[in-house]
């Protein structure tokens, strides 16, 4: 900034001569910013730091009184993890819970995106804060209802079941930031698709859609992240069939002093959601401040 | 000809918003039926078949009951502190982001992850983090001449601790919204005042603030009434103690329903959240000129 304001004409008019004081404090106000960014950064990557160092440890490192940043790296962590076998039953109930998630609520939240994105009809506002508020309710009044049903009806520990209940929080979302991407799009597309006879439904199928693609992998990538990371439901609503947030919290709870194996479990399940951050950063930041920023 | 275009393009309308609209109103509105007719009895898994109408009394017991109370401050202690928290945190960062110019694209990418990995990871992560003996914050406190704390332990500290690991998970919200606001900003009311020899920090505060003040209140509902019904952080970490510390009414209304499977009572606390966060968003939401359609056709 500070350079456009020195080489633009009227800010040379206005130029008065600095003081040393003043001139200093230019000079070090780069550095002092870049040493607060990244400072903020190093707090936001200590945590996931830590967990991988801890994974990497033995037992009496991990352990130890004085937190060693220095040690020996191992894999048996790993090993055991993984020869243990019950971290591939818990990515298996995962896959599956969020695939199946992101493809139902893709599928129904598409067409209404478009809809409420394009067409101006009564009520539309109103309908889309409805859809947003359904996104806002505590977790609590829907868990309650959906755990008494479930138990009666035997949708308990089913795989139907939890996608259900993912279905039902992750829609909203959807619907959202499709609606955001739609509108992005000229309306010119369908303008002209009407003018070569097209159906409002081919306008849709056949000239939106195909455009919107981009769009369309950013909501699936964060609709399967939303699903693969839900803790609440998949905990009350399975017994079984363990997710793997639920797995890793059962781990928690039965050896509690077993740091290494834990973090090695906790290093694994974040392994596709980081892959997912660092190829698809651009989509992520737009789905995660919830379409607030493009 | 004219009202047969109509016709047809309303039924397209209808057509495209059926499916999902049918879904989402069996999902969420038949359980919020289904929830105020349970806060109106006394229904409970432990004797499902002793089921009575009992008006108002969960309700009644829910006002009078200090545990009620308690976890309704406490939840909104955590929301207010949280979010401010992260409110100026989160601004202040993405002022200095915009200024940057060096490696910008790294440490977007590094502020992206706490909000996108998997909160159950992190928390325990935190968990080792916060160990009395053996964590790593105690060590450094130690180091640096600092007294050790029990983070976990005490109630004040329990609270801040959880406070702590939601401004770590949350605070990159309100950073990427804010600097997504900054760089849509119009320049030139800034050029002016930094013509007519306003400071920085006045520049900030008296041109930027206001002008970027759609894009923080977007984000502070939207951080507001997700830290009001924050589960996870709570539930791993310290499970609402210690006592009821931090019990939230979020991990009220859990403990009464799952644990306890007092159904009634537990959807009457839901359904005073619920109704909280209608309040809420009405008030604030409809004020933000999100909800109409841009193109039209």
């Amino acid at each position: 900034m500070a350079e456009i304001t020195m080489t633009s004409p009227a800010a040379r008019v206005n130029l008065r001569p600095l003081s040393p004081a003043t001139r200093l404090s230019r000079a070090a106000a780069p550095w002092l910013r870049r040493l607060i960014l990244w400072a903020f950064a190093i707090w936001c990557l200590f945590p996931i730091y830590w967990l991988a160092s801890m994974s990497l440890k033995r037992q009496v490192d991990a352990m130890a009184r004085t937190p060693r940043f220095l040690f020996q790296p191992i894999w048996d962590n790993y090993l055991a993890v993984i020869s243990a076998g019950d971290i591939w039953s818990y990515f298996g109930s995962s896959l599956i819970v969020a695939l199946a998630t992101t493809a139902v609520a893709l599928a129904l939240g598409i067409p209404t995106a478009y809809v409420l994105a394009r067409y101006r009809f009564r009520g539309n506002a109103d309908y889309g804060f409805w859809i947003l508020s359904t996104r806002m309710t505590p977790p609590v009044a829907m868990l309650i209802p959906f755990f008494v049903l479930y138990v009666r009806t035997g949708l308990m520990d089913t795989y139907p079941g939890l996608v259900i209940a993912h279905v039902a929080i992750n829609l909203s979302i959807v619907v959202w930031l499709m609606k955001g991407f739609f509108e992005d799009l000229p309306s010119e597309l369908e303008e002209a698709a009407f003018m070569d006879g097209a159906t409002y439904f081919q306008a849709f199928r056949q000239i939106c859609l195909p455009v919107a693609l981009p769009g369309i992998a950013a909501v699936a990538i964060l609709s399967f992240l939303f699903s693969w990371n839900e803790f609440l439901f998949s905990l009350v609503l399975t017994n079984e069939i363990r997710t793997v947030p639920v797995g890793l919290y059962s781990f928690v709870g039965y050896q509690q002093v077993r740091w290494g194996e834990l973090s090695a479990s906790a290093v694994l399940m974040l392994v596709p959601v980081l892959a997912f951050v660092f190829i698809f950063q651009k989509q992520l930041v737009r789905g995660l401040t919830m379409g607030a920023t493009k | 000809m004219r009202s047969s275009a109509a016709r047809s393009r309303n039924r397209f309308i209808l057509l495209m918003l059926t499916p999902a609209t049918v879904l989402l109103a069996g999902l969420t509105l038949i359980p919020f039926v289904v929830s105020v007719g349970f806060s109106l009895t006394n229904y409970s898994l432990t004797a499902p078949n002793d089921i009575a109408f009992v008006g108002l009394g969960n309700y009644i017991a829910l006002f009078s009951s200090s545990e009620f109370w308690n976890a309704a401050w406490i939840t909104v202690l955590f929301t207010v502190i949280a979010v401010g928290l992260q409110l100026v945190l989160g601004v202040g960062i993405a002022a200095l982001l915009h200024h940057e110019t060096r490696a910008v694209s790294a440490l977007r990418l590094i502020y992206l992850l706490p909000m996108a990995i998997t909160p159950v990871a992190a928390v325990f992560t935190f968990r080792m983090m916060f160990n009395p003996t053996l964590g790593v914050f105690n060590y450094m406190l130690k180091t640096v001449g600092l007294p050790a704390q029990d983070w976990l332990g005490s109630p004040t500290m329990a609270l801040v601790s959880l406070i702590l690991v939601d401004s770590w998970q949350w605070t990159p919200f309100i950073l990427l919204i804010a600097a997504g606001g900054l760089a849509a900003l119009d320049e030139e009311p800034l050029e002016a005042a930094r013509m007519d020899g306003a400071g920085p920090l006045a520049i900030f505060f008296q041109h930027t603030l206001p002008m970027l003040f759609p894009y923080l209140a977007v984000a502070i509902v939207f951080r507001s009434i997700d830290a009001f019904k924050t589960f996870d952080i709570i539930f791993v970490l310290t499970n609402g103690g210690p006592g009821v510390a931090t019990r939230t009414l979020n991990l009220l209304a859990y403990k009464q329903g799952i644990e306890f499977l007092s159904m009634g009572y537990a959807a009457a606390i839901a359904i005073v959240m619920l109704i909280v966060t209608i309040v809420a968003s009405q008030l604030f939401l409809r004020r933000v000129d999100l909800f109409k359609p841009k193109a039209a056709l």
